[in-house]
């Protein structure tokens, strides 16, 4: 086991698949010789050489276009999206092109191409650094949608996205870049969870939290809270890392949420329409008789990415998420 | 005069908030120079080398080669030289790190002189992880901020016992909720929905009964149950609901019946001398108002013989395997109601006089029969009257109120062919019969406190006499 921060786990990972397969292309703004602006793909381009490892022009429509093309022929690109409010001029080679050749080819084409995207705010940064659009992507049928949380997953889920055949869309918790976890390095990919299974990262009896990205750790962190909030006002919170936005693991999550008997979903993304109102019914169609309570949501206001002074009170943090675990034991 | 200095850890401007020292190229007594390369530092981005900031000579190295260092964290003092390269000791006090366009290599590559030398929060704000873009990562808390545990604040609901195979009651929402409104725990009740699930008119069943469960109520001889019920069409069937008070009382009297061995003993009594006594009562000032009827007197008698006969006034205890005997009497008295059979019971008989025991009779009965009886009013009761004569029968065979060792009906009273001093003649008589828990009550004791009764109701002076 290695203590790696995100951002270095998925460096390894990136590393491991160019080495593990030849056919593996990373490509976008600055990955090559900068090395990427969180350093995501830092010595990369030494290690492999310019033909793997391919700066960009500042044209993200360009970049996936190009990458769709690779894909037909044989490759399998990775590219990356600066960040996430640079993603929409892309969008239309994401929605238009790479989610629909499967089924315009009647499956005879599959297009493994996986696009980075750091998500989400809290680093205080400035207009369109700091968005969640995730459920743009997991409403678009053909894209597999994942958000990895921590630097294990980190490391295991970049490969199997890479070795994907479907279109991935890969979320990074931007501001957990920095954050360390253990990985084993060493450990055969076959073994780990797939990429598409949720994961409890810590169990509890009373309440069902469901989150991902940035907010698994946010979550983490209120359930240790409320476990010792105070006498007869500690609640047992199972946190459940979704890792999968599209398709969502619905056997963890209804499992756990018919061991509990209520449910919250957390995310930074608004909550209107967001990924929290798709699992908050089919929860409800699936779990009706074990609800104690209706799902709740928390997650950011109807409003764009406010200016970075005012994330603070955008973003879900420990007390949002504890204020609705509490009003789901008023009902 | 020199001054010591230390030199902390500067953020490189990539983002971390640590590095490894890989290489040190100074010692201490060394003499350095402002620019001069002192130490090799490994940071994401691959080594970087720091130059020191000052003339001056080595006094000690802070950190060791191999060491992780957090930023700001001092890893080298230097006796500096006085006004040695004063303006880069002064650090910027800056709240950000330098955002650099996309692709600006020189600023996220070049170690930064004017990084912050402290890494103490800029402010009150929570310090900050430094990263390329933006102001930098807060610490985010971790515990919860205070609040006002207010009235409003919503109260934790209770949690169903399991009972169904996934260790929860199956209910919908709303039925939950009905539910927990009329007090109904989930857990105990059987779903007749899909899955076992538990419905709306499960719950509802289960409130109508609660109070006459709390009860426990019972019955005598049965006779009362069939109430109000639905005249079948001619030729048809009709299907009554078995629910409420009618499901309870059935539910008794399986339980009773198949758990307590009964014995019934039978004894016609001539009671003419009762029906006098009772008429002169009547006419006393004290009954003014009140209802006086022969079960009056047979209650009267039934307490008199339980002062004689304790063991005929208690329970059986199947988990404590013990008998439990009554040093008070809470008189039952079956009662037809709208509802069903109802055993209300008068507390505390024993103790009280004839004109308050006819009054507790009175109010007992018509509050029953108005279907207000109370959840208090249904339990605790030590022993029972049935009055089955009042139905136009001479006897019957009681079942035990559950709980109880002993159960009196009492037949109508009417006039018969009585044979008196060896003359035949017609007295007013009636047939008692006692149901007994014969794993308490033995056949002697039975039939005495049966014989007691006849005796009292025969020759209503013993009643004083025995009191």
């Amino acid at each position: 086991m290695t203590t790696l921060t995100v951002s270095k786990a998925l460096n390894e990972g990136l590393r491991k698949a160019l080495e593990d397969d030849p056919k593996v292309l990373i490509m976008g703004e600055d990955v090559g010789k900068l090395g990427g602006v969180f350093r995501v793909t830092d010595g990369l381009q030494k290690d492999f050489g310019e033909a793997r490892l391919i700066d960009t022009p500042l044209a993200e429509s360009g970049i996936i276009g190009t990458a769709i093309g690779l894909a037909l022929r044989g490759y399998r690109p990775v590219c990356e999206i600066q960040f996430d409010g640079f993603v929409f001029p892309a969008v239309d080679q994401i929605v238009s092109q790479l989610a629909k050749m499967r089924y315009r080819s009647l499956g005879k084409l599959s297009l493994p191409v996986v696009i980075r995207i750091p998500c989400g705010g809290g680093i205080g940064a400035v207009e369109h650094h700091s968005e969640s659009p995730e459920i743009i992507f997991a409403h678009t049928a053909g894209l597999r949608v994942v958000a990895c949380a921590d630097a294990a997953d980190a490391f295991t889920m970049i490969q199997q996205a890479i070795r994907s055949d479907d279109p991935v869309v890969f979320f990074e918790p931007k501001r957990r870049y920095w954050d360390k976890g253990e990985v084993d390095t060493a450990a055969d990919l076959a073994d780990a969870l797939p990429m598409d299974r949720a994961r409890v990262v810590l169990e509890g009896t009373d309440v069902t939290l469901l989150t991902y990205g940035p907010l698994v750790r946010t979550s983490l962190e209120a359930a240790l809270a409320a476990r010792d909030d105070g006498p007869g006002n500690g609640h047992s919170i199972e946190v459940v890392d979704l890792r999968s936005l599209s398709p969502v693991d619905e056997e963890t999550i209804f499992a756990s949420v018919r061991r509990t008997g209520r449910c919250v979903v957390a995310h930074e993304a608004p909550v209107y329409a967001g990924l929290g109102a798709e699992i908050a019914a089919r929860v409800t169609e699936r779990c009706f008789y074990h609800l104690e309570a209706p799902v709740l949501r928390v997650g950011g206001f109807a409003t764009p990415y406010p200016p970075s002074r005012l994330e603070d009170h955008y973003l879900p943090d420990l007390d949002r998420i504890l204020d609705a675990v509490d009003r789901t034991f008023g009902y | 005069m020199t001054e010591l200095k230390q030199f902390r850890l500067p953020d490189v401007g990539e983002g971390l908030t640590e590095a490894e020292i890989v290489t040190w190229h100074v010692k201490p007594g060394d003499q350095v120079e402002d620019g001069q390369v002192i130490v090799d530092i490994e940071a994401a981005k691959g080594v970087v080398e720091l130059p020191s900031p000052w003339d001056g000579v080595v006094t000690r190295l802070l950190a060791e080669e191999g060491q992780t260092v957090d930023v700001g964290a001092p890893i080298i003092e230097v006796a500096a030289a006085p006004g040695s390269a004063q303006n880069k000791t002064d650090f910027a006090e800056r709240e950000v790190v330098p955002v650099p366009a996309p692709g600006d290599e020189s600023a996220a590559g070049e170690p930064q002189s004017d990084q912050p030398q402290s890494d103490q929060p800029q402010s009150d704000q929570p310090p900050r992880v430094a990263v390329l873009v933006g102001y930098g990562v807060k610490a985010s808390a971790t515990t919860r901020r205070a609040r006002k545990l207010t009235a409003g604040r919503p109260e934790t609901a209770e949690v169903p016992t399991p009972g169904a195979a996934t260790g929860r009651a199956l209910a919908k929402p709303p039925v939950r909720k009905l539910a927990k409104d009329l007090g109904i725990s989930l857990a105990e009740l059987t779903g007749s929905g899909p899955d076992g699930s538990i419905t709306r008119d499960d719950v509802h069943r289960a409130a109508s009964d609660t109070t006459a469960r709390s009860a426990e109520i019972v019955a005598g001889n049965g006779s009362g149950a069939a109430t109000s019920a639905a005249a079948p069409s001619r030729g048809g069937e009709a299907r009554i609901p078995i629910r409420g008070v009618r499901k309870h009382m059935a539910a008794a009297m399986v339980a009773s019946a198949f758990t307590a061995p009964h014995v019934t003993e039978f004894l016609q009594v001539d009671v003419t001398e009762t029906m006098a006594a009772l008429r002169r009562v009547r006419d006393l000032p004290e009954f003014a108002g009140l209802r006086v009827s022969p079960l009056l007197f047979v209650a009267r008698a039934l307490i008199v013989a339980v002062g004689r006969h304790p063991l005929i006034n208690s329970s059986w205890d199947q988990a404590a395997q013990e008998i439990v005997v009554k040093g008070y009497v809470n008189l039952g008295i079956a009662v037809a109601s709208d509802r069903g059979l109802l055993v209300p019971n008068v507390k505390n008989a024993g103790l009280l006089g004839m004109p308050e025991l006819a009054r507790g009779l009175q109010d007992l009965a018509e509050t029953a029969r108005a279907g207000k009886a109370t959840p208090a009013d249904l339990s605790g009761g030590t022993i029972t009257i049935t009055n089955v004569g009042v139905f136009g029968v001479d006897s019957g065979t009681p079942i035990l109120t559950p709980g109880e060792a002993a159960i009196l009906a009492f037949g109508q009273v009417r006039d018969v062919p009585w044979v008196v001093d060896g003359q035949l003649a017609v007295r007013a008589a009636c047939t008692l019969s006692l149901s007994f828990d014969h794993r308490i009550v033995d056949g002697e004791l039975g039939s005495a406190v049966l014989r007691d009764v006849g005796a009292m109701l025969a020759d209503p002076v013993r009643m004083l006499a025995w009191s």
